[in-house]
C-alpha cells in the first residue's frame, strides 16, 4: 500500500472530525487475490484480482454510518465521509440501540507475516505446476476418473486501519490452499470427492509428504473411486463418529453463528440469555481464536483495530463467551473479543468468527470407532447450513457405515440433520487428534459478505444423529 | 458511461501495444445503497430476554415507535476486469479501480499472466461485434436517486406490518437494496457495447413464536423498478411464519407427492439445474444432460426457456458481460432435451451457437468486475400450468407441502442431482387439504428424477432473481421428520 493511501486515510479521519462525528474509524485495503484452475491436465484459469479502497464509518448522535470509495482522491474520499455521515443521522432517528463502542486500549502496532515461499515471491509458474501435478496424479489412477479440477489459491497484501482515538495498526493477511475435485463415472452412476489443503502458510506446505499435490489428488481420486461402490445412506437415527474436517463445520456453522453477539443482542439466537448454562456434555470445549497454533487463517486484527484474542465460547459444556464487536460488547456490558470483520473495504465489519474448533479431548480415534456399535462414519463435507433457531443440514462428502466398531461399507450422500443444541448435549467423546483447516476458496457467508476463516477439531463422536438419505 | 467508454477503449490499445493477440475490458460503475432494519421492543413478546432488548423493553409495550436496529451501507465501486489473449493463451486480471495508471497496470498484468500460459487448443477468439437490438436498459430514476432515510422507511414499515399482523410474532428483519450499474464491454474485435440497469430488492423475514415452537419465514421482491408498498411482503412473510406454529412431527417415513412451493422449488432448480445445461459442463462430462439432446428428459407438463430479452427480467440487458446480445434460448419443450446455454468459449469450443449467458457472478458481495465470465441463466423461465397452491394440495389425496425457503439446497450433489434439504414450514396433506405443520424435516431425492416425476405444474410463477418458476407436484420424494 502506497503512502499516498495511509495519508488520505488520516485526512478522511480528521475530516469526519471536523464534520461533528464523535468518532471516525478509516480501514485501507490493498490485498491481492490469485487463482489458477487446471481441469483435466490442462490449465484453465489464471486470475489476479487486485482490491483497492478505503472504508469509513463515523459515528455521530445515537447512530452510526458507513461508506467507501475506490476512487482515492481527496474529494472522492471526502464524499464518502460526508454519506457516512448523513447515514448516522438517518440511523440515530430509527435507532432503538445507543450505538456506543465498548472501550479498548489504543493500539499502535504493524504486524508482517514472513514465512517461507510466501506466494508473492514464488513464480506463476510454481503455482501453476503444483495444479497440473494433481490433475495429472488423479487422472492417472483410473480410468474411471472421468474429470479432475484442480484449484491453487492465494489471498495477501496489507490492511491498515486508523481511527479517532489514536489506534494505528496494520497487517499482512496471507492465505494459501490447493484443492482438487475428481468426477469418477461408471456406466450411469456419476460420483465426485475432493480434498484440499491451506492455511496461512508458505508454498513449502506443499513440500510436506503428507500434503504434496500428488498425495491430495492420490487421496481425492481413491475416495471417488470408493464411491462408485457405494451404497446410499440409510435414513433415521444412528450413533455418528464425526471426522475433524465435518467436526469444524459443526462448531462453525451451526454453533459458532449462534454466538455471535450481534444475533444475540438482537434476540435472535437461541443462545441469548444463555451465559454460564449448561448446552453440552463435559467434554466438550468450543474456541474461536485469531492466531490458533494447530494452523488456519492467522489474523492479528480485527476491522476495528481490536486484537484478535482466544475466546472460549463454550467450556465443558458450559456456555461462557459471545463473539463480539465493540458495538455488541457494548451493548451487553461484555468485553470486546477482536471479532469484528468485513469482507474487505467496501463493507461494515459486522460479528464474524476467525477460527472455530471443537477443543481436543481425551480420546484416541480407535477407541471412539471401535465402541461404535451400530453407527455411521461422516467425512468432511462441502459445507453446511444452519438457520437462526439452530436447525442445521450438513452434507458429509464421505461415509462409511459401522457395525460392531468396523467399517463395512462405503456410504455416498450422506446428509446429517439436526439441532445443534441437541447435537452437543449427546457429544459422547471427543478425541486427542486436534487439526485446523482453511482454505481461500469460497469462505464462510454471512448477510451479504464473505469471510475467509479456518475450522476445526477432532474426532468427536454423537449419539442419535438423524441421517436423511433415498436410502 | 462516455468515460466508461474511453477507459475500455484506452486500455484496449495498451494490451495491443503490449503485443496482445487479442484483449477484452469489462468495465463497470455500480452505486449500491442496502438497508437492513431489525425489528425491536416487540421481540419482548416471548418473555424476559437479555442484553439490549432486556434493558430497554418493557413487556406489553407496543412497538409502534417504529424504532429498532438500522444497519446501512451506500457508496459507489468502479473498476475494470482485463483479458488479455496471447497465443491462445488468456490471462485475467482485475483492479477495483478506473483510475488510467491502475488500469493499464492491470492491462500489463493480464499479458504477462497470458505469456505464461500454455495455448488453448480450445480457445477460439473473443466475441465478434453483433449488431444490438434495442431491448434492455431498464432503468429507474427512483431507484438510482433513491434516499437513505426513504429506505429506511421502508423497511420500518415492513416490519411494523409484520409485527402487527399477529401477535406471536416475536422477531422482525427487514432489508431493502438498491443498485445501479453501469457496464460495458470493449475488446479488439470491436465490440463496444454498453448498457446500464437499476435493480431494487426487498426481503421480509420474521419468526413466531408459540409455546416451545418457533419458526422462521420470509418473503421477498426482486424488481426492476422502485416498490413503495412493502405491505404484502411482509404480510406474507409473517403469515408463513404463522400458520407454521404447533409443529407435529411425522408418524412414519413418507416417501410419495410432495407439493413444492414455488420458492423452495426455485432454489433446487437454480442450484442443480443450470448445472446440467451448461454446455461447458456437457463438454467436460460433468452433466447429466451429454447426448441426451432430443430425448425426453422429464414429464411434458415441463417446458423450459432462458430469455434474456424479458421485459422487466432481473437478468434482461442489451448485452451479456461478454458483450453479445442477450437473448432467448430453449432448453426443454415438452419434457425433450433441447439447447444447453453457452458463453463464447464452450459456443466456439464445438462451433456451436452463443446463446448470450456470460454472466460475472456478483454473488455474495463480490463485484462483477473482479470476475471471468461463467455460463449462467439470464432468466431461467419454468412455464407455468394450471391452479394455484390450494389447488395443488387439493389434487393430493396423501402429501406434504414444502414451503418457503429450504436449508442445504446449496449443497445438493449438482453432477448427480441428489439434494437432501431441511424445510422449516412444510405441512402433511391429507384428503385434498392441509392437515398440520411439519416438525423442521428432510426432504430427499433426485431432482433429474423429480423432473421426470412432475405430476402438476401450478400457475403461481413467481420471479426469484433469476429464475421465475411456479410451485409444483413430484412425486417420489422422501420426507422423514
Amino acid at each position: 500500500m502506497d503512502s499516498q493511501i495511509e495519508d488520505l486515510m488520516n485526512k478522511a479521519v480528521n475530516h469526519a472530525l471536523q464534520i461533528g462525528a464523535v468518532f471516525a474509524e478509516v480501514r485501507g485495503e490493498d490485498t491481492i487475490r490469485g487463482n489458477i484452475e487446471a481441469v483435466d491436465n490442462e490449465i484453465r484459469t489464471v486470475s489476479v484480482v487486485r482490491n483497492i479502497g478505503i472504508g469509513v464509518r463515523v459515528f455521530h448522535g445515537k447512530g452510526n454510518g458507513f461508506s467507501f470509495s475506490n476512487v482515492l482522491d481527496e474529494e472522492n474520499v471526502f464524499r464518502a465521509v460526508d454519506l457516512a455521515m448523513k447515514i448516522a443521522k438517518a440511523s440515530t432517528k430509527r435507532t432503538l440501540v445507543n450505538f456506543k463502542l465498548a472501550a479498548v486500549k489504543t493500539v499502535e502496532e504493524k504486524k508482517t507475516t514472513s514465512v517461507n515461499k510466501h506466494p508473492r515471491e514464488v513464480s506463476i509458474d510454481e503455482k501453476k505446476d503444483l495444479c497440473l501435478r494433481q490433475c495429472q496424479t488423479a487422472t492417472a489412477a483410473n480410468k474411471q476418473i472421468a474429470n479432475a479440477t484442480s484449484m491453487f489459491g492465494e489471498y495477501h497484501g496489507k490492511i491498515c486501519y486508523t481511527n479517532s482515538e489514536g489506534t494505528k495498526v496494520s497487517y499482512e493477511p496471507l492465505l494459501i490452499g490447493l484443492r482438487i475435485a475428481c468426477v469418477a463415472k461408471k456406466s450411469n452412476v456419476i460420483v465426485d470427492a475432493s480434498n484440499d489443503h491451506g492455511g496461512s502458510v508458505g508454498l513449502d506446505a506443499f513440500e510436506d509428504a503428507s500434503h504434496t499435490p500428488e498425495k491430495i489428488a492420490e487421496d481425492a481420486a481413491k475416495w471417488a473411486l470408493e464411491k462408485l461402490k457405494a451404497k446410499p445412506a440409510p435414513a433415521g437415527k444412528f450413533d455418528a463418529l464425526i471426522d475433524p474436517k465435518l467436526a469444524g463445520v459443526l462448531a462453525h456453522e451451526s454453533f459458532g453463528h449462534l454466538s455471535e453477539a450481534d444475533f444475540v443482542v438482537t434476540g435472535d439466537s437461541p443462545l441469548t440469555g444463555k451465559i454460564d448454562q449448561k448446552l453440552g456434555t463435559d467434554i466438550v470445549t468450543i474456541i474461536d481464536e485469531g492466531l490458533p497454533e494447530e494452523g488456519g487463517y492467522k489474523i492479528h486484527f480485527d476491522d476495528e483495530g481490536v486484537p484478535c484474542d482466544r475466546v472460549e465460547i463454550l467450556k465443558n459444556g458450559v456456555l461462557t463467551h459471545y463473539l463480539h464487536s465493540r458495538v455488541t460488547a457494548k451493548a451487553m456490558k461484555m468485553k470486546p473479543t477482536g471479532n469484528a470483520r468485513s469482507q474487505d473495504y467496501s463493507f461494515e465489519p459486522i460479528v464474524r468468527m476467525r477460527n472455530t474448533f471443537f477443543d481436543a479431548g481425551k480420546w484416541k480415534p480407535e477407541e471412539a470407532i471401535s465402541e461404535l456399535k451400530n453407527g455411521i462414519y461422516a467425512i468432511n463435507t462441502a459445507g453446511g447450513q444452519v438457520d437462526d433457531t439452530g436447525t442445521f443440514l450438513f452434507k458429509a462428502i464421505r461415509g462409511y457405515l459401522v457395525e460392531n466398531g468396523e467399517l463395512k461399507h462405503p456410504l455416498r450422500d450422506v446428509a446429517l440433520t439436526g439441532n445443534i443444541l441437541e447435537l452437543l448435549k449427546n457429544v459422547d467423546a471427543v478425541c486427542n487428534d486436534l487439526k485446523i483447516f482453511s482454505q481461500p476458496f469460497g469462505g464462510c457467508g454471512k448477510i451479504d459478505q464473505r469471510a475467509m476463516v479456518g475450522l476445526g477439531g477432532p474426532h468427536i463422536r454423537v449419539k442419535g444423529v438423524l441421517f436423511g438419505g433415498t436410502g | 458511461m462516455e468515460n466508461l467508454q474511453e477507459v475500455g477503449r484506452r486500455a484496449v490499445e495498451h494490451a495491443k501495444k503490449l503485443a496482445a493477440d487479442e484483449a477484452e475490458i469489462y468495465i463497470c460503475m455500480e452505486k449500491q445503497t442496502s438497508v437492513k432494519f431489525v425489528g425491536g421492543i416487540f421481540a419482548s413478546r416471548g418473555g424476559a430476554v437479555k442484553g439490549i432488548k432486556g434493558s430497554l423493553a418493557r413487556i406489553g409495550e407496543r412497538w409502534i415507535k417504529k424504532k429498532g436496529l438500522p444497519i446501512i451501507s451506500s457508496g459507489t465501486k468502479a473498476g475494470v476486469g482485463i483479458r488479455a489473449v496471447v497465443n491462445k493463451a488468456v490471462g485475467f486480471s482485475s483492479v477495483s479501480s478506473i483510475e488510467e495508471k491502475r488500469v493499464l497496470e492491470a492491462v500489463e498484468e493480464a499479458v504477462n499472466i497470458a505469456k505464461i500460459r500454455p495455448p488453448d487448443p480450445n480457445w477460439k477468439t473473443l466475441p465478434e461485434f453483433e449488431k444490438l437490438s434495442g431491448q434492455g436498459g431498464i432503468f429507474d430514476d427512483r431507484i438510482s436517486n433513491i434516499d437513505v432515510e426513504e429506505m429506511l422507511g421502508l423497511c420500518v414499515d415492513g416490519c411494523v406490518c409484520g409485527a402487527d399482523f399477529d401477535k406471536r410474532i416475536t422477531n422482525a428483519l427487514s432489508m431493502v437494496s438498491a443498485s445501479a450499474i453501469s457496464f460495458g464491454v470493449v475488446n479488439t474485435r470491436d465490440v463496444e457495447a454498453f448498457d446500464r440497469g437499476t435493480v431494487f430488492s426487498a426481503i421480509m423475514s420474521f419468526k413466531a413464536k408459540s409455546g416451545s415452537d418457533e419458526v422462521s419465514a420470509a418473503d421477498f421482491v426482486y424488481s426492476r423498478t422502485f416498490i413503495k408498498e412493502m405491505r404484502p411482503i411482509a404480510i406474507n412473510g409473517a403469515k408463513a411464519a404463522v400458520e407454521c406454529l404447533g409443529r407435529k412431527a411425522l408418524p412414519e417415513k413418507y416417501v410419495g407427492p410432495v407439493v413444492f412451493e414455488n420458492m423452495s422449488w426455485s432454489e433446487l432448480f437454480l442450484t442443480i439445474f443450470t448445472y446440467g445445461i451448461s454446455t461447458l459442463n456437457v463438454q467436460e462430462n460433468r452433466s447429466i444432460y451429454k447426448g441426451k439432446t432430443g430425448q425426453q428428459v422429464s414429464s411434458e407438463s415441463v417446458s423450459v426457456v432462458d430469455d434474456g430479452t424479458l421485459p422487466e427480467g432481473i437478468g434482461t440487458a442489451k448485452i451479456d458481460d461478454e458483450g453479445v446480445p442477450r437473448q432467448k434460448t430453449s432448453v426443454i419443450e415438452k419434457g425433450v432435451l433441447g439447447g444447453f446455454l453457452s458463453d463464447n468459449y464452450s459456443a466456439k469450443r464445438e462451433n456451436g451457437k452463443n446463446t448470450g449467458n456470460a454472466s460475472r457472478q456478483r454473488a455474495f458481495g463480490s463485484v462483477a468486475y473482479a470476475n471471468q465470465p461463467i455460463i449462467r441463466p439470464s432468466n431461467l423461465i419454468l412455464k407455468s400450468g394450471k391452479g394455484d397452491l390450494d389447488n395443488l394440495v387439493h389434487e393430493l389425496k396423501e402429501g406434504v407441502l414444502v414451503k418457503g425457503s429450504l436449508v442445504g439446497s446449496g449443497h445438493s450433489n449438482t453432477v448427480t442431482g441428489d439434494f437432501s434439504v431441511t424445510a422449516g414450514t412444510a405441512f402433511k396433506i391429507e384428503n385434498g387439504a392441509v392437515a398440520y405443520p411439519l416438525k423442521p424435516c428432510t426432504v430427499a431425492g433426485n431432482f433429474y428424477e423429480s423432473l421426470k416425476a412432475v405430476l402438476a405444474i401450478g400457475s403461481d410463477s413467481k420471479n426469484f432473481g433469476n429464475i421465475i418458476c411456479p410451485s409444483v407436484i413430484v412425486d417420489k420424494v422422501v420426507v422423514s421428520t
